[in-house]
């Protein structure tokens, strides 16, 4: 059933087209990084009149920029492990054990992913203050703990069509619970742990709302406040800051590139739930 | 790890007359229930307790200056019904959410049939439209702060000077273009991520019944609007749903982009909070807001699911 070949012509320019305008602000940025600033101003979209690297080297020898990396790097790779294995566990306690204060309790949890973070955001910020976990990393992953709900949510659904009966057979073969969880359990939902990761990690990557409120000192901020903060240290010259911006970006698109599938895997994932 | 959980004797203890006889006795269930443990922490320490925290401080006085926390009543709720920064946040939040929810279904859906369609470099259009999905929020509108500030080098009113010869427009610094602004930039940012969605959910209609319309003489439009609008309901749920609560929490975007100005046009609900209780350290103010944001997203969460379910038992 295929349309005529001029129909799929005219769709595929009026389509590229299209895409190529909703992708201007990306061209945008990266051309101008090889601009001088005289340059950019004189036009904007246009190719560099003179390539110049000077952007990229003077971005590049700045040694935050490696620190910012290291510091979100350090608090994703924590967080979303954390948070996934969290997550994981009370699934599997889920499936396990019937009795009506787990049922109860499963419910509770369920209720926390209605909850936005921004409900709990001043308490939790006293509490934080209080045990001098402000400015710190740790306190920073502290509070992406509270992903572990979603977590919980989305594993527990995947869960559900894992037969009892492997369960039950590991048992009888004299494997202990958390034997059953390790060596069973995880390979099995293997799918839906790098669902849910891919998703937590571009959730912590990405995230500018609690680094801004928590982390005040150069030396700890995340790659997010590194961009954020350089607009009012480069504040007249951009092509400087679309360089930082740049940097900044590559590691997600990267990461995007090689979890593409699992994002469309997740988005029907989490379209199951209901 | 083998010596953490001992207890597989083979006579089980207690509990055989349980039709899961291989759950054991009470030790087995205090196992099970340590796998649960970590969550629960969580879940009292990060939600629960912060919650209840919340709304007892959003009753009181309570500030950074004076930790004696006097009971004020609802004193705090009312504040916030006359402070202008706060109901200008409520209102562009809510404008948000709506608008940006329902721009971005309207233009989602036909985008999503489309690419659903066979056409030379349709991977490439498809991984241009998701794009905006992947850097953070933050960055993106830091971007387009630039691209339409209206010094000579923004790039829209360059462009549009150059082309059209239309002067220098304001873009952020009038009130409801720069409401307007922020709002289509929030468009641009996730129109591509909601095709894919409809995408993954078009790729699941049968062929068949589109043979069958076309044998029966159904135009275009009258199979769009009586088998894939239909057929695409489950999925407008979600994605409404995930574009309303999002929307509602929406803060990095007007944040970056236009700092909630001009004045408090673009003002959102959590850059309020942020401000009256991190900055001015105003928490029983600040907690106030925030007890009001949890209800209206309880009320858009439970009527969501309350919709799901509804169409789900029609459908089945």
């Amino acid at each position: 059933m295929k349309a005529p070949l001029w129909r799929r012509g005219t769709l595929s320019v009026g389509m590229l087209a299209l895409a190529l305008i909703i992708g201007v602000p990306l061209y945008y940025i990266v051309i101008n990084t090889f601009k001088t600033q005289a340059d950019m101003v004189a036009s904007p979209l246009g190719f560099p009149t003179e390539w110049s690297f000077e952007n990229w080297t003077q971005v590049l020898t700045n040694p935050t920029i490696y620190q910012a990396f290291g510091n979100t790097l350090y608090v994703t790779v924590l967080g979303v492990l954390l948070q996934v294995f969290i997550g994981a566990m009370a699934a599997y306690a889920m499936l396990i054990a019937h009795g009506r204060l787990t049922k109860i309790l499963a419910a509770v949890l369920l209720l926390g992913f209605m909850i936005p973070g921004q409900s709990t955001l001043i308490p939790l910020y006293r509490t934080l203050v209080g045990l001098s976990l402000v400015n710190n990393l740790n306190g920073l992953v502290l509070m992406y703990l509270g992903g572990s709900i979603f977590c919980f949510f989305l594993i527990q659904g995947y869960m559900r069509t894992i037969p009892y009966e492997i369960i039950e057979a590991a048992r009888v073969d004299g494997a202990g619970t958390f034997q059953v969880f390790w060596g069973i359990i995880l390979p099995l939902i293997k799918p839906i742990l790098i669902t849910v990761s891919v998703f937590q990690t571009m959730w912590v990557w990405n995230d500018f709302l609690l680094p801004t409120v928590f982390i005040s000192s150069p030396q700890k901020q995340t790659i997010v406040l590194q961009v954020y903060r350089a607009v009012s240290e480069f504040s007249t010259d951009w092509p400087a800051f679309m360089t930082v911006t740049v940097v900044a970006l590559v590691p997600m698109v990267i990461f995007f590139i090689f979890t593409q599938r699992h994002i469309v895997n997740g988005l029907l994932a989490g379209s199951v739930k209901g | 790890m083998l010596t953490l959980v001992s207890r597989n004797s083979p006579a089980a203890p207690s509990g055989n007359r349980r039709r899961r006889s291989i759950e054991g006795g009470w030790k087995q269930i205090t196992i099970n229930r340590a796998f649960l443990l970590p969550a629960v922490v969580v879940f009292v320490f990060l939600f629960i307790i912060p919650l209840a925290q919340g709304f007892y401080w959003s009753l009181t006085d309570f500030t950074g200056y004076n930790p004696e926390a006097n009971f004020i009543g609802m004193a705090n709720y009312a504040e916030i019904l006359r402070d202008p920064s706060m109901l200008s946040a409520l209102a562009f939040t809510v404008l948000f959410a709506v608008g940006t929810t329902v721009i971005v279904t309207c233009l989602a859906i036909p985008l999503a049939v489309q690419l659903n369609k066979v056409f030379l470099g349709r991977n490439f259009v498809r991984s241009l439209w998701f794009f905006p999905a992947v850097p953070s929020m933050a960055i993106l509108g830091l971007v387009w702060s630039y691209i339409l500030s209206p010094l000579p080098s923004g790039v829209l009113n360059t462009t549009l000077n150059n082309w059209f010869g239309i002067d220098a427009v304001s873009w952020l610094s009038d009130n409801s273009l720069a409401r307007m602004s922020v709002i289509l930039v929030g468009v641009w940012a996730q129109v591509g991520w909601h095709a894919v969605l409809y995408v993954a959910y078009l790729q699941a209609i049968p062929t068949e019944y589109y043979e069958v319309a076309k044998i029966d003489g159904a135009s275009a439009r009258q199979q769009f609007f009586s088998i894939t609008l239909p057929l695409l309901t489950p999925a407008m749920v979600i994605s409404s749903f995930l574009l309303l609560t999002g929307g509602l929490k929406v803060f990095e975007l007007p944040y970056t982009l236009t700092n909630g100005g001009p004045g408090f046009a673009t003002n959102t609900i959590t850059q309020a909070l942020i401000t009256s209780g991190v900055s001015q350290g105003r928490y029983g103010l600040a907690s106030a807001l925030a007890v009001m944001f949890t209800i209206v997203v309880a009320i858009v969460g439970f009527s969501q699911l309350k919709v799901t379910t509804m169409i789900s038992r029609r459908f089945s």
